[in-house]
């Protein structure tokens, strides 16, 4: 192995295990930013360093704090204080693990030898993910039955109940795209979504399998148990659900498993269904042949883009209300100084593009890390769609979730099947 | 005479909301709206800036308590306990003493209000015959760090001046 073998390994293990870490800060101050405009209040913006509030961010730091250092409270009535322990972590490793096998770029070509960008090199892929989104209820049930609590075994016993129903349509929604696409490795798939559709229309997953792409979503909803599928935690009738004996650092586990969970599903379905690292239009191999032009464009592009941006935080980070010397403009100006340095670093590397040799190892590396923008983008929009549903959508009844489950996504996911199938078929 | 009757229409029977998914589309959008507008210019939040921007207090609204006084700034208060008799959450404790300046007989000696026991409905306000207890301060927020200090006595109470002036007092209709 030479240093820039080890060198690449180091960067995708890295980048699969700490990139949904760090997404859990970007998801807990979508969630609760988000929630606040969607309901016409600000969401938390006072909590700062020196004055620096990084929109909402610096609050994430202090919830951090705070539970780092709440005590860890263990009731006395829980005679297994093992499991009880390792349910959360049950929960928040499956999550973690599951996005391992995402390709967040394509494979990269460097010298002659080509590089896997996804965190371990095995081709089980979907089978990979299915069989690990169904291993995190475990955390749940054995959270809900070693809590020793009614309302904790309730949650536990509907989260249950709630995967079996949901993991049925979500598998069979994967087998008509199985058929579609041909293999279960999640980076041929996305390569397959790189192609073109009568020459024109980027062939998605989403626009070749647009009934799998609503079972997988909702199923996936179900699966995260994000609302409106979060029976497990109902405040109104379970209190906390499986959660309500857990506190301080246990919880934030549970917490933060959630939220990377959240990112994995998210993943997910944009390789699934939208493309996954793919550029619409841009297939790699195009990508490389064209990296200067594209290098060029996005030279024009981002001055003017951070120039809106610079336009939109100094219209909004003022202070709503009579301040003399407002200090938030002096924040706002502070921000603007920092986006405009990286727009220039920014603009350095693009240059560099520009001045290298054509279909070189810079280009090929420039093109990953477009994909890698590219898949992170899309991801984050996916997120914003969880957080966008849970603020407008209410809760399920549990007799509607089962309903739901049974009466509707099955039936739809087999006659999906048999459509694709019928098709591939009559097609070939 | 038969009764009023209004016959509520019934939803979510039409195909179009039986598939539900349109539906759902419907409802995200509107609350997108909200958001995208929210995002662009923050100052379209229905958020007051509480506590740089402070609420406005109407004249009828029961804040915490005061004792008034006579011009020459005596207490009005007759310990005549028609306020702590009347009191639902049992908070105010009197104790009476004579007076010798020929105002009245009576005078309180102590006069205290358990904050945290106050349930601030406003009944001793009513029950006051000579007008001398009033919540017109215009104080929302009781704040501290021990309970002792919630528990305010006569100087507190006829040292806090009220919020408005007596003409806007007495057309609120208190």
């Amino acid at each position: 192995m030479s240093k820039l073998d080890i060198f690449m390994l180091v960067v995708r293990v890295a980048f699969s295990a700490f990139v949904p870490l760090c997404f859990i800060a970007v998801c807990v101050w979508m969630e609760r930013r988000g929630a606040g405009f969607f309901q016409d209040r600000s969401g938390p913006n006072r909590a700062n360093i020196f004055g620096f509030r990084a929109a909402g961010l610096v609050q994430n730091l202090s919830d951090a704090v705070k539970l780092i250092f709440k005590e860890d409270v263990t009731s006395a009535h829980i005679k297994h204080k093992f499991y009880f322990v390792l349910a959360p972590v049950l929960v928040f490793f499956t999550a973690l693990v599951s996005f391992a096998v995402v390709p967040f770029a394509d494979t990269l070509v460097i010298g002659g030898k080509s590089y896997i960008m996804q965190g371990i090199p095995i081709d089980l892929g979907i089978l990979w993910f299915l069989a690990l989104a169904g291993f995190s209820v475990y955390g749940i049930i054995l959270a809900g039955w070693s809590s020793t609590n009614k309302y904790g075994i309730l949650g536990g016993l509907r989260s249950a109940a709630q995967v079996i129903s949901y993991e049925i349509p979500m598998g069979l929604a994967v087998i008509s795209l199985l058929v579609v696409y041909g293999t279960v490795n999640l980076n041929e798939m996305a390569q397959f979504q790189g192609r073109l559709l009568f020459g024109f229309i980027p062939m998605w997953g989403a626009i070749l399998q647009p009934l799998s792409m609503v079972i997988f979503i909702v199923a996936a909803f179900a699966e995260t148990n994000r609302t409106p599928f979060d029976l497990a935690e109902g405040e109104s009738e379970l209190v906390a659900g499986y959660h309500v004996e857990y506190s301080a650092m246990k919880f934030a586990v549970f917490f933060m498993g959630e939220y990377v969970a959240l990112f994995a599903s998210s993943a997910i379905i944009v390789t699934l269904f939208f493309g996954g690292y793919q550029i619409p239009f841009l297939a790699t191999a195009t990508l490389v042949k064209g990296a200067k032009p594209v290098a060029f464009l996005l030279m024009i592009l981002l001055p003017v883009a951070m120039y809106y941006f610079a336009g939109w935080i100094r219209r909004n980070n003022v202070s709503h209300y009579p301040r003399e010397n407002d200090p938030r403009v002096f924040e706002a100006n502070i921000y603007i100084k920092c986006f405009w340095a990286l727009v220039i670093f920014l603009e350095l590397v693009l240059l560099a593009i520009l001045f290298s040799e054509s279909g070189g190892s810079a280009a090929h590396i420039f093109v990953a890390l477009l994909q890698v923008g590219t898949f992170l983008l899309k991801v984050t929009l996916m997120l914003f769609v969880y957080i966008w549903v849970r603020w407008t959508l209410p809760r399920f009844r549990y007799d509607q979730l089962q309903k739901l489950g049974w009466q509707m996504l099955l039936p739809l996911a087999l006659l999906n099947i048999f459509i694709t199938s019928a098709f591939v078929v009559a097609l070939s | 005479m038969g009764a009023n009757v209004k016959t509520i229409e019934r939803k979510g029977s039409t195909p179009q909301e039986r598939f539900y998914l349109l539906e759902i589309f419907k409802g995200m959008a509107t609350t997108f709206g909200h958001f995208i507008r929210n995002l662009l210019d923050t100052r379209k939040l229905y958020v007051r800036h509480y506590p740089e921007v402070k609420p406005e207090i109407p004249v009828r609204w029961r804040g915490r308590h005061r004792l008034t006084t006579h011009p020459d700034g005596t207490v009005k208060c007759v310990a005549c306990f028609m306020c702590q008799t009347n009191c639902p959450a049992n908070c105010i404790m009197i104790e009476a003493g004579e007076r010798y300046d020929g105002k009245t007989e009576k005078m309180p000696v102590k006069f205290n209000i358990d904050l945290l026991e106050c349930i601030y409905c406003g009944y001793c306000v009513e029950a006051c015959p000579v007008d001398a207890i009033r919540m017109d301060t215009g104080i929302y927020s009781v704040i501290d760090n021990n309970r002792e200090s919630f528990v305010i006595g006569l100087d507190e109470l006829l040292k806090t001046p009220g919020a408005f002036s007596e003409e806007e007092y007495k057309k609120g209709g208190a």
